[in-house]
């Protein structure tokens, strides 16, 4: 099947459940509800997407994300779902019972993002310790030992020199920064 | 304590056999243990000599990559990434720069595209050969490993002389390579390789041919085809549960398609069959270099790419051919020079995974060469 014939068949199945459905060259790329988020999956599973390749939050700051990257041995299609789920409460049926793989993918989802499994059989922290507080790749989480990006001022300096060469140069230059202070004359 | 969960056939026998419940008890492996190659502790359910439960605890070494990812630029994350998988560093650098150019639509020269290919070919032979040495130390084959280190040392050379560093190398860019070969490194290669080829018969004679050491992998940690992939199994561990499925051949990425090599496949499903993959790739990537080596061609090594790197907002997930299977980088970009979300898909964090439903039934015994037979490198589970 073509991934048109995917999406064909998936948008008689769903109709507006799927708020969006396109393909992208070989990838089918779908959106839902954290609600039809599992029937999707069991569609899909069922269509021979046998392979989950990858399960991955994403933090929107205004709602979280659930991906799910599948593709199949034994055809080319691969498919893109993202489940939108509620970051207050962020709760979606687990897909682990379909994929085994999912299993620890989700206790990882968990543990960085706070998005419960319902259904899931071991639902525990992965990576970070039983008693860590917070979801620490939500975009909100912050950390005082964690060193902020910082681009040493590149692009304002670029965005200069891009000014600089449109426009004819100013014959009477900026003020120029004060001098550094001098040191102290080493006494003596 | 008596017995309440169900108990595997093996147990029956036993148990029938002597006429007694026999008592469970919990054998604690790792976090520091020789053979969990770092630090991973599992957590034995044990009755008598069967393993009736196996429980991995992970994230000991969980340095939030994921997190630092995000809060750097494009090109800041490259080192990072040779941390991930510290024996197969070229590999990471390739997955990772490969995911940021598809995002970008960056073309990246042949000559570059070459490069990748030799040096991850390499790699992959490295890898290997690290994980033979070191199953063989599990198994009590301390012979091997001399054998092994000897050759893997003259890949790390051979990786010495291109990058100047001999594990976490830096050495691919984003639209390219850093540097090109030095002069003489390419003879130093095909050196290595007609050195390396006639050494495949020797581990042959001293590990795969050795009826003992045949006896101990042979049908232990046994994953079927079907479930193999329902666990998202990848790379030789997914090659010996039978499935013909390899990234290289089955979704070609970077110039693999212009070259010819076998994807070794045996459906023995065992510790045994992911020795023989894991052998016969060896060779196949002796194959890819030769040939990678005879069609290099000349040029330039890096494509013209912005000072600052942004892509343009948009989500790509690429998945590339580790030694370890499937690598997977999951990018999503909102148009800033960092990152919006970083996520590694590491392939032994999944074949890992799976290490439970292989452990249930086997002996103690067994435990140390299946949990050998995954080639876990911590640094890419726990991140």
């Amino acid at each position: 099947m073509t991934p048109e014939q995917f999406l064909e068949q998936l948008r008689t199945q769903f109709g507006a459940a799927l708020t969006e459905a396109e393909a992208k060259g070989s990838v089918l790329l779908l959106t839902t509800t954290a609600d039809q988020g599992y029937a999707v999956c069991k569609a899909l599973h069922d269509l021979g997407f046998e392979y989950l390749n990858c399960l991955s939050g994403v933090d929107w700051t205004t709602h979280l994300e659930v991906v799910y990257d599948l593709s199949s041995l034994h055809h080319a299609a691969k498919v893109h779902l993202r489940v939108k789920v509620d970051r207050a409460d962020p709760l979606v049926r687990s897909v682990s019972d379909l994929w085994k793989a999912a299993n620890w993918h989700e206790r990882e989802c968990y543990d960085m993002f706070g998005v419960r499994f319902d259904g899931h059989p071991d639902h525990r922290r992965i990576l970070l310790s039983e008693d860590w507080v917070g979801f620490p790749l939500r975009k909100d989480y912050t950390d005082e030992r964690l060193v902020p990006y910082t681009d040493y001022g590149l692009e304002e300096k670029q965005a200069k020199t891009e000014a600089g060469k449109g426009a004819p140069k100013p014959t009477s230059a900026a003020p120029k920064p004060p001098a550094p202070p001098k040191p102290p004359a080493p006494a003596g | 304590m008596s017995m309440t969960t169900p108990i595997p056939i093996g147990t029956q026998v036993i148990t029938e056999r002597l006429g007694e419940t026999m008592e469970e008890m919990y054998v604690n492996m790792g976090p520091q243990h020789p053979s969990t190659h770092g630090v991973l502790r599992l957590m034995l359910k044990l009755d008598g000599e069967v393993i009736t439960d196996c429980i991995p605890y992970i994230g000991y070494l969980h340095r939030c990559h994921e997190k630092i990812g995000e809060n750097r630029n494009y090109v800041q994350i490259i080192p990072y990434t040779d941390r991930l998988d510290y024996l197969a560093s070229m590999a990471m650098n390739f997955g990772y720069v490969l995911s940021v150019e598809r995002l970008m639509n960056q073309e990246v020269p042949p000559r570059a595209e070459y490069m990748r290919v030799i040096l991850a070919e390499l790699q992959r032979i490295a890898s290997h050969l690290l994980w033979l040495g070191t199953f063989g130390l599990d198994l009590g084959n301390f012979t091997i490993f001399i054998y092994c280190f000897r050759e893997r040392e003259m890949v790390l050379d051979l990786f010495e002389a291109v990058s100047g560093q001999r594990l976490n190398y830096a050495f691919y860019r984003i639209g390219g390579m850093a540097m090109d070969f030095p002069d003489g490194w390419i003879e130093q290669c095909r050196e290595f390789l007609t050195w390396f080829k006639p050494r495949i018969p020797e581990y042959d004679a001293l590990v795969t041919d050795n009826i003992l050491f045949q006896k101990r992998i042979r049908g232990i940690g046994v994953m079927d085809g079907p479930t193999a992939v329902n666990y998202g199994l990848s790379g030789p561990m997914l090659r010996a549960s039978g499935i013909n499925w390899d990234l290289r051949r089955n979704d070609p990425y970077s110039v693999y398609d212009r070259f010819e090599f076998n994807v070794p496949v045996f459906d023995t499903c065992d510790v045994w069959g992911r020795f023989l993959v894991r052998r016969q790739e060896m060779i196949e990537s002796v194959k890819i270099i030769e040939q990678a080596l005879e069609g290099l061609p000349s040029g330039d090594i890096q494509a013209k790419v912005p000072k600052t790197i942004k892509p343009a907002a948009g989500q790509a997930y690429v998945r590339t051919e580790s030694p370890r299977g499937e690598l997977g980088f999951y990018l999503v970009s909102d148009g800033t020079p960092k990152p919006y979300r970083y996520k590694v898909r590491s392939p032994a964090f999944c074949n890992l995974s799976a290490l439970t439903e292989m452990m249930r039934g086997c002996l103690v015994a067994d435990a140390v060469a299946i949990l050998g037979s995954v080639d876990i490198v911590l640094g890419e589970i726990d991140r």
